[in-house]
């Protein structure tokens, strides 16, 4: 604000006329309560308030005061406010508040010296363990003090300081030099220098020669630097730091910080991976499942996100922002619900899927599930008497054992609570009674849930109506091993309930659920109770989705447990997923076969599920648990068939599948990340991962097939893609894959059949082209090169390139051209093995017999097993026989005849000859035959006929 | 801004009165332990050491040598093995073992004059690379040294023939982020401040404060360098943003001026690199806190980027003394511990509360 605005502006406002001058003597009627006030110059203020600080115009105290506070509320930061304050001591701060610092003080005090004495041994080893520490920089080099740093760099080259003596020259690094100029001479570009620098941040640290605390401090310090950079933005940096830390020691906080770092940089997987780690270590660790959910929300998988929500506000209920965004969550669900069934089958197909080991392990977890339910059958005593039916269907009942005992305890309520067990039991009794009756009353088809919903309603009663008193319910009666404020919570939402406040005691529950989480009570009988209460409600609510997640809870903490599967089976059949909702009938009647509602709904369903599947509407079903004998309450007499059994297995295994699916996708797109960044290494750890979930993953081997030969492993290469073709044998990137791999194996032969197939399958594939005619010229090379044992500098060392998308090779595209040129190339005086393979593979591979007649007129023939050296097979020889058959022949016999009879003393020439076809074979007897038909000089019919001897077997 | 009673309080621990003029103070890492570096009345120089034990400062150790210690640095040494690095009025580094200070681990003649300030790097885990001291001298040189060479430093920044030699006041390691990289910064008493970068033995940037530069310290000596504080003798401090260099305009800045006098000192608390305390020749500290604007950097005219500064926000002041604050030092294993030392002969342990809610 200028200074004339102001004055303009002050003008409006009061009647003053002086003008304001920022730099002459502020007028004595400024000092005045009205203007200051007004003024709201903050310049001009704190002018004024010099000048009666100074006291020049006399002490006004009062007035200095109102002029601070007129200031402070104009800019609370102006300099004219901070005044100088004298040093706090202890006794300036409240007692509590500096006892609470000196005890720190102490602790910290005690730590150290803890600390010290540990690190102190370890001081023997001095000077042990500097192996890792860099050289030293140089020697005096000298720096000048350029006034123009700038153009100085630009003008000289960094000084380096060069080796004095012969020994330093042993040290003298040249690749960093090398680098060093790279450098230097990149720097030149007067483009600002940023050194935001997160990329050259190691991400690891060397700590091999650090004790456990010095790792400690060094972990904490890299965390707090992960902190800085994270707050100022830089969340690269933040992770390399996190990254730094974890390497050092990890620890769950510094999962979770680098989770929020990878979240902000919008890397899902890798923040995933982190909350699943941080889980893993502590699985109620909020700020994880926060950050997981919002993962899984910016992935799509609402579900997912919702549930995490969902487990934050069990632990923390009044968690504000987790509620909020829970109802975003939900809100978008809803949206999205068309899609559901959609979804829904997906997953069905992915559960078809599931393999065998997988299976295997559920089983066993299964049984971890039914575990707890067995021995609790012996600990019952007296209540083991109490029959079956209460046991699965009053959850409250099952917790007597436990509560009668605990209760006994130091607790007031101990003689209460056996009273009101006593309640619990009578009151049972009839309530069951009633339970059944809502259940012979649920009308048929279309109102089921209308039906199960007054079930549930009914059942739910027990909680309250125990005793039978109505309106005075004593809410704080005990019930299981719950403590009083728990018991009093359930209660409460009992009594709710009963009034048909849903929402209302769908909190209560909320809350006892949350409460008992917290407080680390060890009785998953009650959770379940609260879980199947509270999804009555959320059943009650409408609200089947949630009413189904509860269930599962519940059964998961008590398997078999009635009312849950019930209630789960009625959510079920409202959403119209029959066949889970028929799978859960069942179970129930499994448990209880006296459940009439039960019956009726499944025959409703399997009518529904016939008209929507057909006849082979049971092959369809999910597979429905077995219930062991312990939790059957009313047992049918047929015992379980062993289909039954299996199926039970396989269902307990749906969970992990869809979990271990889950994690195989995340696994498969991090490796794809890496590759895209050239992380192979990295992205092989992830595929291998993959195929540890997934060992019939055809992709997944092609992929990693291409990380193998990134990094130049091909034998592994080569297993991949072998078990990729056996999963799929005309997968195309796999025969492409394995050809690069067998080229970096040497083996060129399997390379150039492999990438034939490629071409056959797909001869649009211009790299498998190019590929082929380099491997085809590198099978010749190899071919010829082993002929003479030539000395190992002359032997062609090219290496091979992978070229996965365009080759850098600039051959030609089309054979028509590059035949002529070729022709004209063929060399026909080769001058070593490797020449001559060369020309005769040239020759060969165009069939070009007269070429092969001119190179083997223009060799030596003592030559011949020289050149041919071990590269001879049975085509070779074949064309061999068929260039001096019709082409050498009549020219000049005898050198067909001196050439044979050298020919038969090259390497490998016996197991050659007995390998040739019938077709070469009878071209051998040809060439004898024509050979001794020719009337020549220098050979007799007897030295004919003794070399075809050695040539026809 | 926070509430009066939500900012952090500078409480005045323990202090202690001493026989001697005291230049420069240092907590031992890993210890609730500190040095005190002097000049007695007799004219030699004098080593204590401390610890804070129950409200109280017991004297450990004290050890006596010609030369007066002007400045010392745990900063190129092991965390087991704790050795000091001292300057001294005549121009020499030492490096001492504090349990067996009779005879120097390591002596040179580094400077013909005082040794202003020194610096370390490479050692308690703080830094990669090689162990390193950095020396700043009244004759006009800043040398960089390596405990394992004698005699000779590794670099030597000197003003060329003819250049006027300007006392060196204050020398800082930063940007020791890997191994290779590593950049001294020096302050001098016509306000030059110069970066000289060890990589490739040049200076980097460099840019003058019109007053002699008292301290500079980098927020963090083991990152890419981030912030750059660098106070001056009239009292004003500057803030330098690091992270992009501007081929013209250098590094962006902010200028505060906090104190009516000069400002001594500047450290910044080991734990969060954006607060830092403000020692003043007035006998009193200043707590600050630097945040950051919301775009670092922006694109100037030519399409290049400069940096942008953020502000400076004073958490607290207090008056100790009516002496300079001549030293300053955080503790690096407990946050919000300092001790401080004035030319009034005296020795305080401060204690800073709710600086992790700042």
């Amino acid at each position: 604000m200028s200074v004339s605005e102001v004055g303009s502006l002050l003008n409006q406002e009061n009647t003053f006329s002086a003008t304001l001058d920022h730099y002459g003597k502020v007028p004595v009627e400024h000092l005045d309560y009205g203007y200051i006030e007004k003024c709201m110059d903050v310049k001009y203020l704190e002018k004024i308030l010099r000048v009666l600080r100074s006291g020049e115009e006399g002490v006004y105290p009062h007035l200095i005061q109102f002029c601070e506070d007129r200031l402070k509320s104009l800019d609370p930061t102006s300099r004219a406010l901070r005044k100088d304050q004298p040093v706090a001591t202890a006794a300036s701060l409240p007692t509590e508040e500096w006892s609470e610092i000196r005890e720190d003080l102490q602790r910290w005090q005690e730590e150290t010296k803890d600390f010290e004495a540990s690190i102190l041994p370890s001081s023997i080893f001095h000077g042990i363990g500097n192996e890792n520490v860099p050289p030293i920089r140089g020697t005096n080099c000298s720096v000048p003090l350029g006034q123009n740093a700038a153009s100085k760099a630009k003008n000289k080259p960094p000084k380096r300081a060069l080796p004095l003596d012969y020994k330093d020259w042993d040290k003298f690094d040249v690749d960093r030099e090398c680098e060093m100029i790279d450098r230097s001479e990149s720097k030149k570009d007067p483009a600002a220098v940023i050194n935001s620098g997160h990329v050259k941040i190691r991400t690891r640290v060397d700590v091999t020669t650090l004790t456990e605390k010095e790792k400690l401090l060094l972990a904490s310090r890299e965390k707090d630097k992960g902190n800085e950079a994270f707050r100022a933005n830089g969340y690269e940096e933040a992770v390399a730091y996190y990254s730094r830390s974890l390497s050092i020691v990890p620890t769950v906080a510094v999962y979770n910080n680098r989770a929020q770092a990878e979240i902000k940089l919008q890397r899902w997987h890798r923040a995933l991976q982190d909350c699943q780690r941080v889980l893993e270590l502590e699985p109620l660790n909020l700020k994880a499942l926060l950050r997981r959910a919002t993962v899984f929300q910016h992935q799509g998988s609402l579900p997912l996100a919702a549930e995490d929500l969902r487990a934050v506000l069990r632990v923390e209920p009044h968690n504000a922002a987790a509620a909020k965004r829970l109802t975003e969550v939900d809100k978008k669900i809803r949206e999205g619900q068309p899609e559901l069934p959609a979804k829904g089958r997906k997953i069905f197909i992915q559960d078809i899927e599931e393999d065998d080991d997988v299976t295997g392990k559920d089983e066993e977890k299964a049984e971890e599930h039914a575990r707890p339910v067995d021995p609790r059958q012996p600990v019952g005593g007296v209540d083991s008497v109490v029959s079956p039916v209460e046991w699965g269907d009053m959850g409250n009942a099952q917790k007597k054992p436990y509560g009668g005992g605990r209760g006994d305890g130091a607790s007031p309520h101990g003689d209460a609570n056996n009273g009101s067990h006593g309640h619990h039991r009578r009151g049972r009794g009839g309530s069951w009674d009633k339970h059944k009756a809502a259940a012979h009353e649920s009308p048929g088809p279309g109102k089921a849930a209308n039906g199960t919903g007054k079930r549930g309603s009914t059942a739910s009663d027990h909680g309250v109506a125990k005793g039978g008193t109505p309106a005075g319910v004593d809410l704080d009666a005990p019930s299981g091993a719950l403590p009083p404020p728990l018991a009093r919570l359930k209660n409460e939402g009992n009594l709710l309930f009963k009034n048909g406040q849903f929402s209302d005691a769908l909190g209560k529950y909320s809350q006892a659920i949350a409460s008992f989480t917290e407080s680390g009570i060890d009785s998953p009988e009650d959770l379940c109770i609260l879980y199947s209460n509270r999804a009555a409600c959320y059943l009650k609510d409408g609200n089947s989705q949630e009413c189904i997640q509860d269930c599962s809870k519940a059964l998961e903490l008590h398997p078999f447990s009635l009312k849950p599967l019930l209630r789960r089976a009625t959510a079920y059949d409202s959403m119209e997923r029959y066949r889970k909702a028929y799978a859960d009938y069942k179970t129930v009647l499994q448990v209880d076969n006296s459940v009439q509602a039960a019956h009726d709904s499944v025959n409703r369903i399997t009518r529904l599920l016939i008209e929507q599947d057909g006849p082979e509407w049971r092959e369809k079903l999910p597979d429905i648990p077995l219930v062991p004998m312990s939790a059957q309450q009313h047992r049918r007499e047929e015992a379980p068939t062993p289909e039954v059994l299996q199926a039970r297995a396989e269902k307990a295994a749906l969970d992990t599948a869809r979990r271990s699916e889950l994690r195989f996708t995340a696994l498969k797109q991090e490796g794809n990340e890496f590759v895209k960044k050239g992380q192979f290494q990295d992205a092989l750890g992830k595929y291998t991962e993959c195929l540890k979930l997934k060992p019939e993953e055809c992709t997944v081997y092609t992929n990693r097939a291409l990380c193998y030969l990134k990094v130049e492993r091909f034998a592994e290469a080569k297993q991949d893609c072998d078990a990729a073709l056996s999963l799929e044998p005309t997968n195309k990137k796999a025969f492409y894959r394995r050809a690069l791999a067998n080229k970096g194996l040497k083996d060129y032969l399997a390379s150039s059949s492999d990438l034939q197939e490629v071409l056959q399958q797909d001869p649009g594939v211009q790299e498998a082209e190019k590929e082929l005619e380099e491997v085809t010229a590198l099978l010749c090379q190899s071919l010829a090169s082993g002929a003479t044992p030539s000395p190992p500098t002359a032997k062609p060392r090219k290496k091979v390139p992978i070229t996965e998308v365009d080759g850098d090779q600039d051959r030609s595209t089309t054979d028509s051209t590059t035949r002529p040129q070729d022709c004209g190339a063929i060399n026909l005086q080769p001058a070593d093995s490797y020449e001559f393979g060369q020309s005769l593979n040239a020759a060969r591979s165009r069939g070009d017999a007269a070429a092969c007649a001119n190179l083997l007129s223009s060799v030596d023939p003592e030559r011949l097993p020289r050149l041919l050296s071990n590269q001879l097979d049975g085509h070779v020889m074949g064309f061999m026989f068929e260039a001096l058959d019709e082409h050498l022949l009549a020219r000049d016999p005898g050198r067909v005849y001196r050439l044979l009879q050298y020919l038969h003393t090259a390497e490998r020439f016996q197991v050659v000859l007995m390998l040739l076809e019938t077709a070469e074979q009878r071209r051998v007897t040809q060439l004898f035959e024509h050979l001794s038909s020719v009337q020549s000089d220098d050979l007799t019919k007897d030295d004919v006929q003794n070399l075809a001897n050695k040539y026809i077997i | 801004m926070s509430t009066p009673f939500e900012k952090p309080q500078i409480i005045s621990h323990i202090q202690k009165s001493l026989n001697y003029t005291i230049f420069d103070c240092k907590w031992i890492p890993c210890s609730a332990k500190f040095v005190c570096l002097g000049n007695l009345a007799r004219g030699t120089g004098v080593m204590q050491i401390y610890e804070v034990h129950q409200g109280e400062l017991q004297l450990i150790r004290e050890i006596e040598k010609a030369k007066p210690f002007k400045c010392g640095s745990f900063g190129a040494t092991s965390l087991q093995q704790r050795h000091m690095a001292t300057g001294d009025f005549d121009g020499n580094l030492h490096i001492w073992d504090l349990e067996a200070a009779l005879e120097p681990l390591y002596s040179v003649k580094a400077h013909k004059e005082i040794i202003n300030s020194l610096d370390g790097v490479g050692g308690l885990g703080v830094g990669d690379g090689a162990p390193e001291i950095v020396t700043g001298s009244r004759d006009g040189t800043v040398k960089v040294w390596d405990p394992r060479q004698k005699d000779t430093p590794v670099a030597n920044m000197e003003p060329g023939e003819g250049e006027a030699k300007r006392d060196c006041w204050t020398v800082a390691f930063g940007h020791a982020f890997n191994e290779q990289d590593r950049c001294v910064c020096a302050g001098y008493d016509n306000g030059d401040i110069k970066l000289f970068d060890l990589r490739n033995m040049a200076v980097r940037w460099e840019t003058n404060i019109k007053n002699g530069v008292c301290c500079v310290e980098f927020d963090r000596k083991d990152i890419p360098m981030n912030k750059l504080v660098a106070t001056s003798l009239e009292g004003t401090f500057h803030v330098f943003d690091m992270r992009t260099q501007h081929p013209t305009k250098g590094f962006a800045s902010v200028a505060e001026k906090g104190h009516k006098s000069t400002i001594w000192q500047v450290r910044h608390l080991p734990q969060n690199r954006d607060v830092f305390m403000t020692a003043g020749g007035a006998g009193n500290l200043h707590l600050w806190k630097y945040d950051y604007p919301a775009q670092r950097s922006k694109d100037d005219l030519e399409g290049g980027a400069m940096g942008v500064a953020g502000t400076v926000n004073l958490l607290q002041n207090v008056t100790l003394s009516t002496q300079p604050i001549a030293s300053l030092d955080w503790s690096p294993d407990k946050q919000g511990l300092c001790v401080c030392s004035a030319f009034d002969q005296s020795v305080r342990v401060l204690i800073v509360t709710k600086l992790n809610r700042v």
